[in-house]
């Protein structure tokens, strides 16, 4: 199933926009854990973990979801499949390892900003994981960034067997 | 000579390119190092868990954290 050429653009416009705007939200939560880290007012520490839940689930798992679900239907709507061409398919991987772990995280992070507002005081203690897997999660980013723009060659085996088999009927047909 | 689908005139694969044997390299070693750090306890205990206190059930106690300045 191929998609036209206007609803093909239009897909792809909105997987860099949510794909990106993952990025930038990893960014603007990272930021957030190193001031948090580095920070010697309570208040400030506080306000950060707060700021960090409400990035995670308002800003972060939305985007993840939406280019995670807007690859797939990119990727089977368009000629490059999801199988077929290996970096479409480390990008897949990547995308569905790291939504997995944010999914996972998140919790954790909601248990952490409840904590600091229920406290007079701030808890640090967490905040070496969320550089660590907010750090994680936007290398994986850059590097399916990376794999976007680059799209290195290489077809998988399953990719290359589809594509003569697509090849031949056209062969057969000409002149 | 009748076309079929998958035949014998069809080129060889090429094998696998360098750079996805690299990654899939270095994504192996991330992979198991981040497995080791777990459950070896190197990196303390993983998720919620490791801010409860260790006495307390439920967590009644806040972790607060010593070096914060409250203003």
């Amino acid at each position: 199933m191929t998609m036209r050429p206007g609803l093909r653009k239009f897909v792809l416009t909105v997987h860099v926009i949510s794909s990106v705007g993952w990025l930038g939200a990893v960014v603007a939560y990272l930021g957030l854990a190193v001031a948090a880290l580095t920070s010697q007012n309570a208040q400030t520490v506080r306000a950060a973990w707060i700021a960090m839940e409400l990035t995670g689930w308002f800003v972060i798992v939305p985007l993840a979801l939406a280019s995670l679900l807007i690859g797939l239907v990119n990727g089977l709507g368009t000629p490059w499949g999801l199988f077929r061409h290996y970096w479409v398919l480390f990008k897949l991987l990547l995308t569905v390892f790291a939504t997995s772990i944010l999914l996972l995280h998140m919790p954790t992070v909601s248990y952490l900003a409840g904590v600091a507002a229920e406290t007079d005081g701030a808890n640090v203690f967490g905040l070496r994981g969320e550089l660590i897997h907010a750090g994680g999660g936007l290398l994986v980013l850059l590097v399916t960034a990376t794999l976007s723009v680059y799209k290195p060659r290489g077809m998988t085996p399953y990719g290359w067997r589809k594509e003569h088999e697509q090849r031949k009927p056209s062969l057969s047909n000409s002149p | 000579m009748s076309q079929t689908h998958v035949g014998p005139d069809r080129p060889p694969y090429p094998g696998t390119p360098r750079w996805v044997k690299v990654f899939g390299i270095i994504g192996i070693v991330l992979v198991l190092l981040v497995v080791i750090i777990m459950f070896t306890g190197v990196g303390g205990k993983h998720g919620p868990g490791r801010h409860i206190p260790s006495g307390g059930a439920g967590g009644q106690t806040p972790p607060i954290e010593h070096g914060v300045q409250q203003r």
